[in-house]
């Protein structure tokens, strides 16, 4: 994965210098930060996906289908009831994205169709029943606190806040890296060198107090005084929510049972099912996992735009995929990262915030990323060919 | 004659017309490493897969220890004490020694999270028992040699205090070092008093490690024998030709 | 033996009179380019009414966005019997060769709301230039001089560059004299709102927020770049937008959006039904009323065309779309103030 966070510096310094010192800029990197949000975390989830050996083309219609559906509720059935039914409309929305990750899952485990195919009915069908809730009409506006989860104005969580969060993340990474040592030193003599822990820690404090100090110097424009000055904005909360699923993922993956047989399934799922693992069952989690999360991101997309539009997520799957390769996931089943699929959402996501910044049409930069994702991947290639010599 | 630990009594198993296992009886006394052999397809894999609770059998009946059992799933038979060791040796390439012991059986902390350092503790001190030289346990499985993933899978048996062992094919992909290693392993295992059926091609690790053979052909029992009894002309005629064998001390002739 | 000779010829005539019928039924068959958007649904509904109260019959396919599907479902509609052909293309060019397939089969086509570059393909539309120039009207007459952004529709969609003349036509006297200056201009890939959205900023970040009007191209986009504006504290900024969405309406009594370009399509529909009866029937293109010889496409060929006239829809005139039923005074006004309240909120 480093091999790909130095990819995403190097874009990141072309852009900057392309751009005269505008891509960097406060204001420019928060954007970026919730734009990758909804993909990232969608992203995240197809991590799991692809390590146990399948694959999802649902998602963008089910995000359509679940955001529409979440809009309707808001809009139709629940407005005027109480304070905070948004909250009742997201509910609805994800028991739909499980309902549908059942559906799925059950065709792919118990009846044993493979997965592209029963994701590719879904890729048809969902966006279909999309159209279907609202006879293709619009629900815009949505719920003014609903909207706060895009992320635009009044959607950040504020300075102080912010401040908090990094510093929970760096308290929990001195932590991680100094009980390592200590859970290690209690089995064997193998530790790895002081410094080299050291300088994990400080690299690591490094990127979050940057990654905060970035987000809380980007001005608050909803809360200017009559001089023009703002208090910061500080950490989006789309990004809180894909910080929160990265977090939870991440956990799954190497501390659960679960996560450990969905890799077991990945690299040998005979072995899986010969070592008594209900293999069935823990891929019927991981489709409940993505409709979930498909949900997740479309509520951040709708809330955003601010409208349940049933043309939403097109597209989602290719870059969930691309992102989830791009950081390291391998398309063979068995290795893969969720904090590496968030850097490649990164990596697609700069590329195409960049160039409009440079007044790039769009069929340029359709072919200008295909092209960088390409080269980004060998470099991975040979990067790990490399190491493993 | 000690009580036999397994007893496998008319097994019979069908895949839609095709008779995999037909009426196969076969026994395994503590200490005991009993050889099954046969051509491909003779039905050896079936047989020790509905041993290992992976296969439910069509007809026949299982005792363990005297006992009648019936394995709904490879985890039942873990649970009687039975542990296998496939040809492939179902290891999972991208998890690393540690994690394939345990694949299935996970140690966990108080909070029910994987307990990773525990695990890596356990199955180091077991790897280490059977193969003292063996010390990269946290790499992938797919950075080890043949010996060494043979070690991890033996390691896994051995942990979980089998009493009966299913070997099939454990020196089919090692060196001469490596398959030395194994078969002082079993030896060792005979002398803990563990019965051990082993499925094998090598006529020479037949009867170097074994105290009776069985001969399978075409999903039928052609006949067991003891091997200080036959010789490998005897045991070939009865994988190839289905003869059975005549004990050399019935007859009187000479061992040739 | 004389009655049931006499019984027999009458059930044979019967019998002729009933398959007679069905073939003198016109099928009129419509491919639909991209069924979930909006406003077809509408237009679907004008124009089968029409179909059957001119006695004919409705068939249709949805190309769901495919090229390949598109030249197929006409292929399909032609072999299930349509008598004349009416298209909604999804990519002016890919479909051509389904045109020409129809047209060695003697089939019309109508062309319908997107140009379909033929000389014998009948071309019924919303003067989409016309709109163009009612959408930059609607907008300069709220910011005669200042930055400008200009969001596109779809890249593939010549309406798309249709509209973005007819917006050039107004504003190029302005532009030319330094009056306008325009500071950002992106296509719009598939009309989607989110991509709007995401160029909105990027174009707003360049600018550093000092922009003064959007020239959006339809209601969806608009709707990205107002959500766009709303981040950056810039709703209220002229927006203009088209079809009549009824989330457009809203914005537009809220005095989010300034126009919306209005083209009632259960009119086009009507029509459409209206004319391919007619044209399936075996009346020539040129007799149909209302028509115009018309070479403006980039290949210049001249084609029989009829154009509807929109109607932009501000803040002044809300009223038309709701006493046309096309939207309840409810829908329209949806949270608007009263004390900013437009006449027809009021």
């Amino acid at each position: 994965m480093i091999s790909m966070v130095l990819a995403l510096i190097a874009i990141w310094i072309g852009l900057e210098l392309a751009t005269s010192g505008l891509f960097l800029s406060a204001r420019n990197l928060y954007n970026l930060s919730i734009q990758t949000s909804a993909i990232a975390v969608v992203s995240c989830g197809m991590v799991f996906v692809i390590v146990a050996r399948q694959i999802d083309l649902s998602v963008g219609s089910l995000l359509a289908f679940t955001g529409v559906l979440t809009a309707f509720a808001q809009v139709r059935w629940f407005e005027g009831m109480a304070s905070a039914t948004w909250m009742l409309s997201i509910v609805v929305g994800l028991a739909a994205g499980v309902v549908v990750g059942l559906f799925q899952g059950w065709w792919v485990a118990y009846r044993g169709i493979p997965a592209l195919v029963v994701t590719l009915a879904g890729f048809l069908m969902y966006r279909g029943a999309a159209f279907l809730i609202a006879q293709g009409q619009t629900i815009a506006p949505l719920d003014e606190t609903y909207q706060r989860l895009g992320g635009g104005a009044a959607g950040s969580i504020g300075v102080a806040a912010s401040w908090v969060i990094g510093a929970a993340g760096c308290t929990w990474l001195g932590w991680y890296v100094w009980n390592t040592r200590r859970e290690r030193a209690k089995y064997t003599a193998d530790q790895t060198p002081v410094w080299l822990d050291v300088i994990k820690v400080i690299v690591g404090v490094a990127a979050i107090a940057g990654f905060v100090a970035v987000m809380a110097s980007y001005p608050d424009r909803s809360q200017a005084d009559d001089d023009g000055n703002a208090p910061g904005m500080g950490i989006g909360v789309p990004v809180l929510i894909l910080i929160g699923v990265v977090v939870v993922l991440s956990f799954l993956a190497h501390r659960t049972r679960f996560g450990r047989y969905v890799f077991a399934y990945g690299g040998n799922p005979e072995s899986a099912v010969l070592a008594g693992i209900n293999t069935r069952f823990v891929l019927v989690k991981i489709f409940v996992m993505m409709g979930i999360l498909s949900t997740v991101a479309a509520v951040i997309t709708t809330a955003r735009l601010n409208a349940g539009a049933n043309s939403i997520g097109q597209l989602t799957e290719l870059y969930a995929i691309s992102a989830a390769v791009i950081g390291g996931t391998s398309l063979a089943g068995g290795v893969g990262s969720v904090p590496g699929a968030v850097v490649g959402a990164l990596v697609i996501q700069s590329l195409d915030n960049g160039m409009v910044l440079l007044d790039i049409g769009s069929a340029q930069r359709q072919i200008i990323i295909g092209l960088v994702l390409i080269a980004a991947v060998w470099f991975d290639v040979v990067y790990t060919k490399r190491q493993s010599r | 004659m000690t009580q036999p630990i397994v007893e496998m009594i008319g097994m019979h198993k069908h895949f839609g017309a095709v008779r995999a296992v037909d009426d196969v009886s076969c026994d395994l006394r503590p200490g005991e490493v009993v050889g099954l052999l046969g051509h491909n397809g003779a039905g050896k894999t079936t047989l020790i897969k509905i041993l290992a609770g992976v296969y439910a059998q069509d007809g026949g009946t299982i005792k363990v220890r005297g006992q009648p059992v019936a394995f709904a799933s490879p985890r039942d038979a873990q649970r009687a004490g039975i542990e296998t060791i496939y040809q492939h040796l179902a290891l999972a390439d991208n998890i690393d020694a540690a994690g394939n012991l345990f694949l299935g059986r996970e140690l966990l902390t108080r909070w029910g999270t994987l307990d990773t350092h525990r695990m890596a503790h356990e199955a180091g001190k077991i790897i280490r028992r059977i193969n003292p030289s063996f010390t990269q346990t946290h790499l992938p499985v797919r950075a080890l040699s043949g010996g060494q993933r043979q070690t991890v899978a033996i390691a896994r048996a051995l942990y979980f205090d089998a009493k009966i062992l299913i070997m099939d094919e454990p020196t089919a992909a090692l060196g001469p070092g490596e398959t030395k290693m194994v078969k002082d392993i079993i030896r060792g295992l005979k002398q803990d008093g563990i019965g051990i059926y082993l499925v094998s091609h090598e006529m020479r690790d037949v009867f170097d490690v074994c105290d009776r053979l069985v001969v399978l052909k075409n999903g039928k029992l052609v006949g067991t024998a003891k091997v200080s009894e036959v010789t490998e002309d005897d045991v070939l005629g009865m994988i190839i030709l289905g003869k059975s064998p005549v004990p050399r001390a019935a007859t009187g002739a000479t061992p040739a | 033996m004389r009655i049931s000779r006499g019984w027999t010829q009458l059930v044979i005539i019967l019998g002729l009179l009933c398959a007679g019928t069905t073939v003198f039924a016109q099928t009129v068959g419509v491919s639909w380019s991209n069924f979930q958007e909006e406003r077809w649904k509408r237009d679907e509904a004008a124009m089968k009414a029409a179909i059957e109260k001119a006695g004919g019959k409705y068939i249709s396919a949805d190309a769901q966005g495919s090229n390949e599907k598109q030249v197929a479902d006409i292929e399909n509609l032609i072999t299930r019997g349509a008598k004349v052909l009416i298209v909604l293309a999804w990519d002016a060019d890919a479909v051509l060769p389904a045109v020409r397939n129809a047209k060695t089969e003697h089939i019309p086509i109508i062309a319908y709301d997107r140009l379909i570059q033929d000389k014998d393909v009948f071309y019924l539309t919303f003067d989409n230039v016309e709109v163009g120039r009612m959408q930059a009207q609607g907008v300069l007459a709220k910011k005669p001089a200042g930055n400008y952004v200009f969001i596109k529709g779809s890249p593939t969609d010549p309406n798309a560059d249709f509209l973005h003349k007819g917006q050039l036509e107004v504003l190029a006297a302005a532009i030319k004299g330094g009056k306008i200056k325009v500071v950002g201009e992106q296509y719009t890939e598939g009309w989607a709102p989110e991509v709007a959205q995401r160029n909105m900023e990027q174009i707003l970040t360049k600018a550093n927020n000092k922009v003064d009007a959007v020239v959006a191209s339809n209601d969806g986009t608009a709707g990205g770049v107002v959500a766009a504006l709303r981040a950056q504290n810039l709703v209220g900024i002229p927006v203009s937008g088209q079809d009549g969405d009824i989330a457009a309406l809203n914005r537009v009594a809220l005095g989010e959006q300034t126009v919306s370009v209005f083209k009632d399509a259960r009119k086009l529909g009507e029509t459409a039904g209206t004319v391919a009866v007619q044209l399936a029937k075996g009346k020539k293109s040129k007799d149909i009323a209302g028509t115009v010889t018309w070479s403006d496409g980039t290949k210049k060929i001249p084609m029989t065309s009829l154009f509807l006239k929109p109607v932009p829809v501000t803040s002044e005139n809300l009223d038309y779309v709701i006493s046309a039923s096309w939207a309840t005074k409810d829908q329209v006004c949806k949270g608007v103030a009263a004390a900013k309240a437009p006449k027809a909120c009021k």
